[in-house]
């Protein structure tokens, strides 16, 4: 119905309004003058002509309002002139104005940020086609319910051929490759994978391609493929980097092609290469390290898949009773493998940014309120000299259109610097998050919430707008009234509410920090200060065994000697730190009944040089530690913990009992001479599991973590521990030294990340419950200034009328406190999996939150208290 | 076809504008005094209605508009029926002949 050309006109109309009202000016004049030219021809005089002309034609500015509106062009020029009396009118109201602006930035900001967050890390596909058949396969231990681990190859090789739910499975080891570059050599962390790994993800080669089949056989292994994020850092996107060759672990490999970051791997991995079996490997069932993946066969159910694996176990179980007697199988979905407590916890989170969103709507709700009941006189004159209901609903949205766009943009602008914060500070367990930015799906969030909330906002003077009446509202400044009883209890409601959700948001945020502090003040069995690490594996540069005990007896011996190293020690496992070598064995105790398949308990294991234990400052409970004189010929010796003691030797002295176990070598019969104190090896808020540990130079494995303690300047001694090492054996690869705080606060990482965001939330809450407060108690002073003018005229103390308010307010707070505290105890169980040390319903925390908003609300009321004592009576009488 | 009176009321006036000026293209003082006239001073436009009517018809495409100079060398906007407003013409015409019939079918054999 609107053709072009109507378009066209109206289009014109509305950009060259200015010279059509001159035309149309120009034609009436026209008009008038010949009306004029009509009456004077018909006897009048000049003046009575024009007159009667005049007269005759109306109000010229009614034309013109009518001819623009027949052009179309009306709604849009009343628009336009709604937004410039409305950002005039807002200019005014500059508090306001900018209260709510802010509020609704960070309030949009923030729940973009964090949605986006969670859309990633939850929601989004994956990038592989028939991402929905892809699972992945673990062991289990039914020893320890409830744990998954690594799969052992010889248990893969079974498992792949017997299972028939599954049409691919492959798997992926995680390995380090060394390479002398120009700068020195250096370690590329290299993904292993067996022969389907991508072809059950279904992705393609960014440049080159995937390994061929007999690329994964012994003899032709000589091929690396680059991850997309090392060709892009590492080898600046050299297209011609394909064809070439690299000197991975002493032998030449051609780079055949790149794949692309969307590949499931390990974190930081770097290279791909196959996986080509050892012969031992074929058989090895005890101690699993690969990942296992596997496709569902076309209409295969996860039950189903489930099932014929928990056949397959048994099967197994009885066929290799020793190894796998209390192995089974898992078949976890893609999703849950990955980063599962993690996404909990960015749910609890995103919860609290949905409240304090729901907050910052309700304040600037109530600001609205606030100020349309302050303007009503205003309001109500305009509406007596004939704007219209209709265009004062119209401006008034139009002010709430201001405020919405203003802080929409300055939240778009937060939302990006959230993103950003968080894609730098993410723990390294939400690996989605490394590549979060503001895209597509961030910009669709932002713009729903702007809408929701300028909605939101906007009901509020409608209905207020709705209730005006000119008698009313005059008749109100005259008296004085506070408005309607209905007005009054909608204000208070909404800042009740404001108050419980900003008392829940600090709950949350206390409980996290009181698990924080409670998680470094725990025991920890193991020194934390100046405490410096190096680790090497030192397989291929020292091949016999006697060479490597050698070794680790100069480095420390060495490095012990270096200024400012106060001891120096080796392990083989560290605390807090990702595995380099086997850590667990199976462990017989002697003397003991045989145990059956699924009796058999396993301990961890470390192989440690004689200082380790003086070094890192665990204690010894019990017997004698490591000497030199335990060494490879002589009498194989073993300490264990105090878990270890409690959990095989409740209420006797383990010191003179004999166990077997191998570890780096064959079983050996060991006599344990010594008991030392726990250590918490798996994360501070992990309960201690039983260990051993044994003499490197009875077991003498290549993957080597040298320990030093120092006085505390381990910047200076850096250099000088490379120097001693490099001068041992200047081929052998250094990992980064890193220190012992270091490896602590990583552990506490994704904690500090929670605690942070959550903190914010809360203290961005309960900066607006206070302003809420603020803003409900100043209005109602204001409106109830002539009341207390009367009060002080009658006697009553300032004092009094500020204890008035004050009461008030705090009454307020009171009653939302109390509602925040009923919620809260019913949420916070869902926390319970991050919390350390504090139950759900902590009372310390409630009653410290309870406090802090009680503190803020009377903080909040105080001003408008005494100002509501320093009124003037005289004037508060008088006031109109 | 429920028309409020006020719509028929416009739909009459712009029918007159669109007849007038099929006979010659004119200023909008000089439609007025034509209705005026041949209507024997029955039908007196209101000046009010008329040149919202005449913007009206011109945003439809049914009549096009240029200045000129009037007979008194006044500077006057002309306006004169286009192909569409021909054709609209003989349209709604047709419809009004046919409404004056129904209507008094209906009162004289009501």
């Amino acid at each position: 119905m609107l053709s072009p050309a109507r378009l066209w006109r109206r289009a014109r109309a509305l950009f060259a309004s200015r010279r059509l009202n001159d035309e149309l000016d120009e034609e009436m004049r026209f008009h008038v003058e010949m009306e004029t030219a009509r009456h004077l021809g018909a006897g009048m005089t000049p003046d009575a002509a024009r007159e009667a002309a005049l007269r005759d034609f109306g109000a010229p500015v009614l034309h013109r309002e009518e001819a623009g509106d027949a052009l179309g062009v009306r709604a849009i020029q009343d628009f336009l002139a709604d937004l410039r009396v409305g950002a005039r009118s807002l200019l005014r109201q500059r508090t306001y104005a900018v209260v709510a602006t802010l509020t609704l930035a960070i309030g949009i900001g923030g729940t973009t940020a964090l949605g986006t967050a969670v859309y990633r890390v939850l929601l989004a596909p994956y990038p592989f086609p028939e991402a929905h058949r892809i699972v992945t396969l673990w062991q289990t231990d039914a020893r320890v319910p409830g744990s998954t681990q690594e799969v052992a190859p010889g248990n893969f090789l079974d498992w792949e051929r017997r299972a028939e739910s599954f049409d691919l499975m492959a798997a992926a080891e995680p390995y380090s490759f060394d390479w002398t570059g120009p700068d020195g050599p250096e370690r590329f962390s290299t993904t292993l994978v067996t022969e389907d790994f991508f072809a059950i993800q279904g992705l393609r080669p960014l440049l080159g391609r995937a390994f061929l089949p007999e690329e994964f056989a012994a003899e032709r292994g000589g091929v690396v493929m680059l991850t997309e994020e090392t060709w892009r850092s590492r080898f600046g996107s050299d297209t011609t980097i394909i064809g070439r060759t690299l000197d991975l672990d002493s032998a030449s490999r051609v780079v055949v092609g790149v794949m692309p970051d969307d590949a499931m791997a390990p974190f930081g991995a770097e290279l791909w290469a196959p996986k080509v079996l050892r012969g031992d490997e074929r058989e090895a069932r005890g101690e699993g390290y690969w990942q296992v993946v596997a496709r569902h066969a076309p209409g295969v159910t996860l039950e189903r898949s489930q099932a014929e694996m928990t056949l397959v176990a048994q099967q197994l179980a009885q066929e290799h009773p020793l190894d796998n007697g209390a192995v089974g199988a898992a078949v976890v979905t893609l999703r849950d493998a990955v980063g599962g407590g993690s996404r909990r916890s960015l749910l609890v989170l995103f919860g609290a940014v949905a409240f304090v969103m729901i907050i910052a709507c309700v304040n600037v709700a109530n600001l609205q309120l606030g100020e349309a009941l302050r303007r009503r006189r205003e309001l109500a004159v305009r509406t007596a000299i004939g704007a219209g209901h209709g265009r004062l609903v119209r401006q008034l949205l139009t002010e709430c259109l201001l405020v919405a766009s203003i802080g929409s943009a300055a939240g778009l602008f937060l939302a990006w610097a959230g993103i950003a914060a968080i894609r730098n500070f993410a723990p390294q367990s939400l690996w989605q998050l490394s590549r979060l930015s503001l895209d597509v799906t961030a910009l669709l969030l932002a713009s729903a919430l702007a809408i929701l909330s300028a909605l939101a906002i906007g009901i509020m003077p409608v209905a207020a707008a709705r209730r005006i009446r000119l008698s009313e509202a005059l008749a109100a400044g005259v008296r004085g009234s506070a408005g309607s009883g209905r007005r009054q209890r909608a204000n208070r409601v909404l800042v009740v509410s404001e108050v419980a959700l900003a008392l829940v948001l600090l709950v949350g945020a206390g409980l996290l920090f009181r698990s924080l502090t409670e998680l470094g003040r725990t025991e920890r069995g193991f020194a934390t200060e100046g405490v410096l690490i190096t680790t090497v594996q030192a397989w291929n540069y020292y091949p016999t065994a006697a060479g490597r005990v050698e070794f680790v007896r100069q480095a420390v011996d060495r490095l012990d000697a270096l200024p400012g190293v106060l001891e120096a020690g080796m392990t083989s496992s560290l605390p807090l730190s990702w595995p380099i070598g086997a850590e667990r064995a199976p462990v017989v105790l002697e003397g003991r009944p045989a145990a059956g398949g699924d009796q058999q308990p396993t301990a961890r294991v470390a192989a440690i040089s004689p200082g380790y234990l003086t070094t890192l400052g665990i204690a010894l409970r019990a017997g004698r530690p490591f000497l030199d004189t335990d060494r490879a010929g002589s009498a194989p010796v073993a300490l264990v913990n105090d878990a270890f003691a409690r959990r095989h030797f409740p209420g006797v002295d383990p010191v003179g009992q004999r166990i077997t176990m191998a570890f780096v070598g064959r079983p050996t019969s060991r006599e344990i001479v010594g008991v030392t104190a726990d250590v918490r090896h798996d994360g501070l808020h992990a309960d201690p599991a039983p260990g051993v540990y044994l003499p490197h130079a009875q077991a003498p494995t290549g993957a080597l973590h040298l320990v030093l303690r120092t006085d505390g300047e381990t910047a200076t001694l850096l250099p000088l521990v490379r120097a001693e090492l490099t001068a041992m054996n200047s081929a052998m690869p250094l990992e980064e030294m890193t220190t012992m705080t270091t490896l602590v606060a990583q552990s506490l990482q994704e904690r500090r990340f929670q605690l942070g965001l959550l903190a914010s939330f809360s203290a961005t809450a309960l900066l607006l419950a206070a302003l809420g407060i603020y803003g409900v108690m100043s209005r109602a002073t204001a409106e109830r200034t002539h009341e207390i003018g009367v009060r002080l005229a009658v006697g009553a103390q300032p004092s009094e009328v500020r204890w008035m308010v004050l009461r008030s307010g705090g009454g307020l707070a009171l009653v939302g406190v109390i509602a925040g505290t009923a919620v809260a105890l019913l949420l916070t169980r869902y926390m319970t999996a991050m919390l350390f040390g504090v139950t759900p319903l902590d009372p310390l925390t409630f009653l410290g939150s309870a406090g802090v908003l009680l503190g803020a609300a009377l903080l909040a009321t105080w001003l408008p208290a005494w100002r509501a004592s320093a009124v003037d009576p005289v004037v508060a009488l008088r006031d109109d | 076809m429920a028309t409020s009176p006020s719509d028929r009321m416009q739909g009459t006036l712009d029918l007159l504008v669109l007849r007038v000026l099929q006979q010659a293209r004119m200023h909008g003082w000089g439609i007025a005094q034509q209705i005026q006239l041949i209507s024997r001073d029955v039908l007196q436009v209101n000046q009010g209605s008329l040149y919202p009517a005449l913007r009206r018809l011109e945003e439809r495409g049914l009549i096009g508009a240029e200045w000129g100079t009037s007979e008194h060398n006044r500077r006057a906007r002309f306006y004169e029926l286009s192909a569409a407003g021909r054709k609209q013409l003989a349209r709604e015409t047709a419809q009004w002949e046919q409404f004056v019939l129904a209507v008094t079918r209906v009162l004289q054999e009501a």
